[in-house]
């Protein structure tokens, strides 16, 4: 599980507050829904979580299945099964997409102290999980996410999560720039990853993608911590009655 | 008549000279005046059909190729029948220091691939002057790699005159060394030169490398394409001097520039000064000039995956420099020793 307690943080240097006082708990084998007004934080807390630069915690503490995760470089972080399903996936120029997930892949497998993955496994969970996504088979020979179109590269997110196998997963607005078929496939590639001892954290504008991946509790965060919090019908709620209230 | 120990320093290229003014050779070996006279020996090798001998040449038209006839006698000339094709290399191996000419002539529609290798095993002065004729229809491919001791000071200067239809292919990947700089000088005599030169330095420490090049068009339809990338490190310098001179009987010359680097440490050094001379009017060309670090955004994404810093920093560096060599025929040794220096330096 994951723990939350009075996460304070701050950009820009410290000039900006940005999360203020937030606390959250995720048990395992629980998904749980962020949503909000814009600029409430949400995508600040889940680069708090993965350790990105820039980004300080000035008070609170997180703890994930017993460890001190904010102590964590972004890479240990990662090998202790955080990911992140980036709101933008980034392009990289000249890494081919296999080369660079087998690296990440090996890399997360030697922190743990385990055995690397052979290329013949490697490849074979690579073209099951493909198949699964429907991704076209040159996806995976282009360079990382290069001339993917926005829904791709949200695809790509997915294949990446199920390549790894993290145990706590954060979707930063998965569900943006994909039709209905798209997220249908993505969602189900996410229920595959619905475990007891994994939870989530899914963040979205839009409760369409809570019709696919059905959480335990929604979250309201606004002004940099959790201002409310419901069952999944909450979520419809949202949608129909807007953050005003929450917001105020 | 010999330079005298006394004065010999007065004849090497300085700071206060414009095409020098980075890669200031006299303050460097001041000091050192003993090692500056010696002629060095080369290892060349070459397939048969080939003909090498030593023999006397006029003097050099470059700055350090005169220097160097204030040592030596004669030159290696290595002669390439017209016609001759062969996949063998001519392979020249530097590894000591010391003046060097060698004079290559390769007649009409001849094709001649060369590998240099400059690699010293102690700290030396080493000046190797090169000069390319490249007849009708020739097509020369040659590959550079320099790596050398942090105590060396290295000059070769290329020389390439090239007449009609002739074509280069040049890649080069540099270390650095104390003071080290790889010219090339390409005149175009004929029409429709086709040249691709490329190179990368990747440079640590207090090393310095000076890719230098000057391509003066004469006649149409030449098509140039070059570019050059940079990583550098510690207290590295990494300077760059391109020019495209492009006459008034040069029409129709397409040529681009590229000169990219980024940057690794807040001490290291780029100086950099493309140059376009055009006085042809029907003509295409370009430079581009770019100086700057690893894209942060793409390190944490990386990280994010599992993979460590240093890491994802020599992935993004390997593929950043790998464009420079992407048209060679086979890049796997040059790939290697970059992966390899990367996963020494990380």
């Amino acid at each position: 599980m994951i723990k939350i307690n009075n996460l304070t943080a701050t950009v820009n240097g410290g000039q900006q507050t940005i999360l203020n006082g937030l606390s959250l708990e995720v048990p395992a084998g629980e998904v749980h829904v962020i949503m909000g007004p814009n600029g409430a934080g949400k995508s600040t807390l889940s680069y708090v979580l993965t350790g990105k630069d820039g980004y300080d915690v000035t008070g609170g503490c997180v703890d994930y299945f017993g460890q001190d995760l904010l102590a964590l470089k972004p890479e240990e972080r990662a090998a202790a099964g955080v990911f992140l399903s980036f709101q933008y996936p980034l392009e990289i120029p000249g890494v081919p997409t296999m080369t660079f997930l087998r690296t990440a892949l090996n890399a997360q497998l030697k922190a743990r102290g385990e055995e690397p993955m052979a290329a013949p496994a490697f490849l074979k969970k690579a073209r099951e999980i493909a198949k699964t996504l429907k991704m076209k088979p040159d996806m995976l020979k282009r360079p990382l996410n290069v001339g993917f179109s926005g829904g791709e590269k949200k695809r790509m997110e997915i294949f990446q999560m199920m390549m790894l196998e993290p145990k706590f997963i954060i979707m930063d607005e998965t569900d943006s720039g994909l039709d209905v078929d798209a997220l249908r496939i993505v969602a189900d590639g996410v229920n595959v990853l619905r475990r007891p001892d994994h939870c989530m954290l899914v963040i979205t504008h839009y409760q369409r993608l809570l019709d696919y991946i059905v959480p335990d509790r929604v979250h309201v965060l606004a002004a940099g911590k959790i201002v409310a919090s419901g069952d999944a019908n909450f979520a419809k709620k949202l949608e129909k009655e807007g953050y005003d209230i929450y917001a105020a | 008549m010999p330079l005298s120990t006394e004065n010999i320093l007065e004849h090497l290229p300085h700071r206060r000279m414009e095409a020098w003014k980075w890669t200031d050779v006299r303050t460097k070996v001041r000091g050192k005046e003993q090692g500056l006279s010696a002629e060095q020996r080369l290892d060349i090798t070459c397939g048969e059909g080939i003909v090498v001998r030593r023999e006397a040449q006029p003097k050099s038209e470059s700055v350090m190729g005169k220097f160097a006839d204030n040592f030596i006698r004669a030159a290696m000339v290595i002669t390439v029948p017209a016609g001759f094709k062969s996949r063998t290399p001519v392979v020249i191996i530097a590894q000591g220091g010391g003046h060097a000419r060698i004079v290559y002539k390769l007649g009409k529609g001849a094709r001649l691939c060369v590998r240099e290798v400059y690699e010293s095993l102690d700290s030396v002065f080493s000046n190797i002057d090169i000069q390319f004729e490249l007849a009708q229809g020739a097509g020369l491919t040659r590959t550079l790699f320099h790596n050398d001791t942090a105590g060396t000071v290295r000059i070769v200067t290329a020389n390439i005159n090239a007449w009609a239809e002739a074509s280069i292919i040049q890649h080069t990947l540099s270390f650095g060394g104390a003071l080290s700089r790889l010219e090339t000088r390409v005149a175009s005599f004929g029409e429709n030169l086709k040249a691709d030169i490329h190179g990368a330095y990747l440079l640590k420490g207090k090393r310095h490398c000076d890719m230098t090049s000057s391509i003066d068009l004469a006649a149409p339809g030449a098509n140039i394409r070059q570019s050059v990338k940079g990583v550098t490190r510690g207290r590295a310098r990494g300077v760059f001097q391109g020019k495209f001179h492009v006459r008034k009987s040069a029409q129709l010359t397409d040529a681009k520039m590229r000169h990219d680097v980024i940057m690794q440490s807040d001490t290291c050094e780029i100086r950099s000064k493309p140059e376009l001379k055009i006085y042809a009017d029907d003509v295409a060309c370009a430079h581009g000039n770019t100086i700057g670090v690893l894209d942060e955004s793409a390190l944490f994404y990386m990280r994010q995956r599992g993979i460590p810093k240093a890491q994802a920093e020599a992935l993004l560096t390997e593929v950043f420099v790998a464009e420079a060599f992407d048209n060679m025929a086979n890049n796997t040794d040059f790939m290697t020793r970059i992966s390899t220096w990367l996963e020494e330096n990380s």
